[in-house]
């Protein structure tokens, strides 16, 4: 065990693309944790999509062993957070598992809405906060002007924050003192009953999952008998150990104030809960550590596999995510169109898309996936209140007394020249002005309040494009407000598909129903007759589209040297077939369902 | 008499001759020619396809030819003398029918009576006609070397020269082509009283110049060329033509017996550069370049590209494909004697197609496609095959 004063656990936090992982990545190096050529960049985002997106979606942790200046060495760990908004609470528990922040700020950028959310988010979890301007071999860069925005916003002092780049490796020694000197060591009594903080677990299939833990009080060492406080599992330890840029160093035991995995058996990640307290089985804690809430998805969709003889498949990948990923959740969901799949919940709607891709990369499925939605409330008129994650469940319109979805309050931050585009875009989407605050000469801060339902789809791209980029956006749950809804739905040849069918806001219905009908009319091919492409609400068609009846699709000229040619090409349309839906007489492409979630891109 | 039996027992075997020289290159054309004089290289040719079908004779003893098809590439702007000294190598080295049938493709700008009555003595008994369409301001801008008036005194010196068996071709769906304009062109050439006429749809092919400026050339969209096709059929068959495939149409029962054997699985072999053949149960093409071709033959190199075995399974594909193109149809009884797969499947499909009368069946119980069925024809094929990709072999009993 290392001695507590010689351990600082700290999390780096920061707005996306100003350099979180370049940073983590230069501390491993100064620390000589990596030797460079065996180092793929940015190391602790380690899945694919993680890299391509550059953006964190898991969090992980890593021991960096440093030689200070005052001649001793000390254990630095570094938890890395997630990077987005869906991911608040998990950023939440990773902060829970250290004594400070270092806050990056880029120097030309300053503050933004992200960087606001977590460093009070740091803040409200009593941590050190150290800032640190980045980017400052930039020729924009105004570190001056970033430190006093750090301090005017934030309120912190920020006059000796250390001038770095972690790109080209500019006094990133700095940083590693200011860490050894401000943040504080842990705490804790390593004879106390154990409470173990789980900030992370990721499943290994030949170990089982792998916990990653902040131990707050007492020991932990293998062969002792352990309880998951919330979920109430019990498992006998395997293995304990640290975490270095290459895997996992076992050691005897892990005591208050380290950071360190457990292994022991664990076949789900859904027994370690991100925020759970892991104590003894005898000797148990009294309490668990503060903070802990099991995820609630804020957004769902149905997904499933366009080849409906993949179902199995779909479910086996769907299992192994939920090993990794213990905020997702799935059941078991039937459409009349698109036979057996699964709703699935998820944190926002980047969580989606990387379920969706990972699903799609990772296990090779192809996917069909249905317009994600909020949750709803409805109260019918016999007092019956549902939560209504599906639109196949809401109820009939004369049963309703009340309904009711979930408001946000926002805020956007972004170049004081943009202000109107960013009001604009909130007003379109029902937001409703609070205030606005001027951050400096140049930067803006609104608020908002306005419906989940409207930031899901596209929000925050269109959010970046009307801002050439510079636009920020952070939101939380406000609660549930009335509202007038309607279901909306699809008629293909006068049959209701109903995977297409959603709730929407009452106003909206029109414009969209005759959008969805356009692209659907250009993303279904033309069959042997003409098919009418209907929008309804109740029984009232409110849009309609036709797809005229196919009339030529022939291989006029088909001779010796062609026949293996026109073959492939018979082969790729018997193929595409096959990717195909058919809803009553109707044949659907993946594709359109796709088109018709990405109604706002044109 | 063992000779006789002899002779009656071997496999009938297609030849084509690909000659892959023209004047000049049609703004639609994809097919492997030159537009080149240069006499090395035509006598390379030449010299080349002779040894290849020397070499070739020898290795199918059972066949009989009872087909050659000089095609191109401009056969004509050949020379008879060429086409001439191939067809008596091929006369030489393979057993010949005497009823063969022997076709040259010809334009209508390189057939002098010289040429015509050469090679009607030389035993060509078919010409196919390049003729395309009846409107001078669209063969011009398609790139056609020759006007309507020129194609109409071509087929009547050919008619003179003694040929009984006349094809032509014509293409609807081109730049700037009306309905009225295309039915203009089938009731000119109607006149002329031609025994085969085959119509294609223009097919746009990556690669040619048209495919460049397709945006600009005032095309046809899909809808008026069906209706093209529509008005084609419905025309020809009304001057007694009889529609044996998607794009041909003959009088007197005179199909194509050479474009048969592509879609009814018959045995053919190619010579010169990008010809295909299917041959032994095997499929391959030649070189799609002649340099490579003459050199590959001269020195003994490979020739062949793309040689593919195919499978049963594949060939019950095939079968599909290829013979619902033609009028004979697809019939359960030879489709489960000859690849043992289930009928059941397939005539599901069939039927289904069958509410939109884009199939049919005829008191045999063969089905076979209908005019507008010729016209979707990718999308019930496409249907079929997958229908058979479910299906599992019947156990032999």
């Amino acid at each position: 065990m290392t001695e507590q004063s010689k351990i600082r656990n700290f999390s780096i936090i920061a707005h996306i693309d100003h350099g979180k992982s370049t940073l983590a990545d230069r501390l491993m190096d100064e620390c000589h944790a990596v030797e460079s050529r065996q180092r793929a960049d940015q190391l602790l985002d380690s899945m694919d999509l993680e890299r391509e997106r550059g953006i964190t979606i898991k969090a992980t942790a890593v021991q960096l062993n440093y030689l200070a200046d005052d001649g001793e060495e000390y254990a630095l760990n570094l938890i890395d957070t997630p990077g987005h908004v869906d991911f608040n609470y998990e950023v939440s528990r990773s902060l829970a598992a250290c004594e400070g922040a270092v806050l990056v700020v880029d120097a030309s950028q300053g503050v933004e809405a992200q960087t606001l959310a977590n460093t009070y988010l740091a803040i409200d979890a009593g941590l050190e906060v150290l800032p640190v301007i980045n980017k400052i071999d930039l020729p924009s860069a105004r570190p001056q002007e970033a430190k006093a925005e750090i301090e005017d916003i934030i309120g912190l002092p920020a006059e000796d924050a250390p001038e770095i780049s972690a790109k080209n490796g500019i006094n990133i020694r700095s940083v590693l003192e200011m860490i050894v000197r401000d943040v504080p060591a842990p705490k804790g009594d390593r004879s106390a009953p154990l409470q173990a903080l789980i900030f992370d677990s990721q499943y290994d299939s030949y170990r089982g999952v792998i916990v990653y833990t902040r131990i707050k009080e007492g020991t932990v060492f293998p062969g002792m008998d352990i309880k998951m406080m919330a979920t109430g599992a019990v498992y006998k330890v395997v293995e304990v150990g640290t975490m270095n840029p290459f895997g996992l160093t076992p050691k005897e035991s892990l005591g208050a104030g380290e950071v360190g995995y457990i292994t022991a058996s664990i076949k789900t990640v859904a027994d370690t809960r991100v925020g759970d307290t892991i104590t003894g089985l005898e000797n148990p804690a009294k309490n668990p550590l503060p903070g802990y809430r099991p995820v609630q998805p804020m957004v769902y969709s149905g997904i499933y596999p366009a080849d409906g003889a993949k179902y199995q498949d779909l479910r086996d990948a769907l299992e192994k995510l939920k090993l990794n990923d213990a905020s997702f959740v799935y059941e078991l969901e039937s459409s009349i169109a698109l036979g057996f799949g699964f709703r699935c919940g998820f944190l926002g709607l980047l969580h989606m898309e990387i379920i969706q891709e990972r699903l799609e990369r990772e296990y090779n499925l192809d996917l069909i996936t249905t317009a994600p939605n909020v949750v709803y409330r409805v109260t019918k008129t016999n007092g019956e209140v549902l939560m209504v994650d599906n639109p196949l469940d809401y109820p009939d319109p004369a049963d309703i007394a009340l309904a009711e979805e979930p408001f946000v309050k926002i805020s956007l931050i972004g170049p004081q020249e943009y202000v109107g585009n960013m009001m604009e875009l909130a007003q379109q989407r029902r937001g409703e002005f609070r205030d606005m605050v001027y951050l400096d000469a140049s930067r803006v801060e609104l608020h908002y309040e306005m419906p989940l339902n409207e930031i899901i789809y596209d929000f925050f791209d269109a959010l970046k494009s009307r801002t050439r980029g510079y636009g920020s956006l952070d939101y939380t749950f406000l609660g549930y407000r009335e509202s007038r809804l309607v279901k909306l739905d699809i008629l293909l040849n006068g049959e209701i598909v109903d995977a297409l069918s959603f709730i929407l806001f009452a106003d909206n219905a029109y414009p969209r129903a005759r959008k969805i009908c356009e692209k659907l009319k250009d993303n279904i091919p033309r069959a042997q007759f003409e098919i009418p492409v209907q929008a309804a609400i109740g029984g009232k068609i409110i849009a309609r589209e036709t797809i005229k009846a196919l009339r030529k699709d022939v291989l006029a000229k088909c001779y010796g040297g062609d026949i293996t040619r026109k073959k492939k090409l018979l082969e790729k349309q018997k193929e595409g077939k096959k990717r195909m839906r058919t809803f009553g007489t109707v044949s659907v492409p993946s594709e359109a369902f796709m088109a018709v979630l990405k109604l706002d891109e044109d | 008499m063992p000779i006789i039996t002899r002779q009656t027992n071997k496999t009938p075997l297609g030849i084509y001759v690909h000659v892959p020289f023209c004047r000049s290159k049609c703004q639609y054309c994809d097919f492997y020619s030159l537009t080149t004089k240069d006499d090395n290289l035509l006598d390379g040719y030449l010299d080349a396809v002779c040894d290849h079908i020397k070499e070739a004779g020898p290795l199918a003893p059972n066949y009989k030819v009872d087909s050659i098809y000089f095609g191109g590439g401009t056969p004509s702007f050949f020379g008879a003398d060429g086409l001439a000294i191939i067809l008596t190598a091929i006369r030489r080295h393979f057993d010949v029918t005497q009823d063969a049938e022997i076709t040259f493709e010809a334009n209508p700008d390189s057939v002098s009576d010289k040429l015509l009555h050469r090679l009607r003595a030389e035993g060509f008994n078919r010409v196919s006609l390049g003729i395309q369409c009846d409107n001078d301001e669209i063969l011009k801008k398609i790139g056609r070397p020759h006007t309507y008036a020129q194609a109409v005194s071509a087929f009547q010196r050919i008619r003179k020269a003694g040929f009984r068996n006349i094809s032509v071709d014509l293409i609807y769906g081109l730049p700037g082509q009306t309905l009225q304009g295309w039915q203009d062109t089938l009731d000119h050439v109607l006149q002329l009283n031609p025994e085969h006429i085959s119509c294609y749809g223009l097919k746009l092919e990556e690669g040619t110049p048209l495919y460049e400026y397709r945006d600009y050339a005032a095309l046809p969209d899909d809808d008026l060329q069906a209706d093209m096709y529509l008005a084609a059929v419905e025309t020809l068959r009304g001057r007694g033509f009889k529609q044996y495939e998607i794009s041909n149409f003959c009088r007197k029962n005179l199909q194509s017996r050479h474009n048969l054997k592509y879609w009814t699985g018959g045995e053919y072999l190619g010579f010169g550069p990008s010809a295909s053949s299917d041959f032994a149960g095997k499929r391959f093409t030649l070189l799609r370049d002649l340099h490579a071709y003459i050199l590959g033959i001269r020195e003994g190199g490979e020739v062949m590209e793309d040689v593919q075995e195919i499978p049963l399974r594949e060939r019950a594909g095939e079968y599909l494909m290829l013979r619902l193109r033609t009028s004979l149809g697809i019939s359960r009884e030879e489709y489960e004697r000859m690849f043992l797969l289930p009928f059941d499947p397939l005539e599901k499909v069939l039927r289904k197609h069958e509410n939109y009368y884009h199939t049919a069946q005829d008191g045999d119980g063969r089905w076979f496609l209908t005019a507008k069925g010729f016209l979707t024809s990718n999308d019930i094929i496409s249907d079929l095959l997958l229908a058979q990709d479910g299906s599992t072999p019947l156990k032999k009993i």
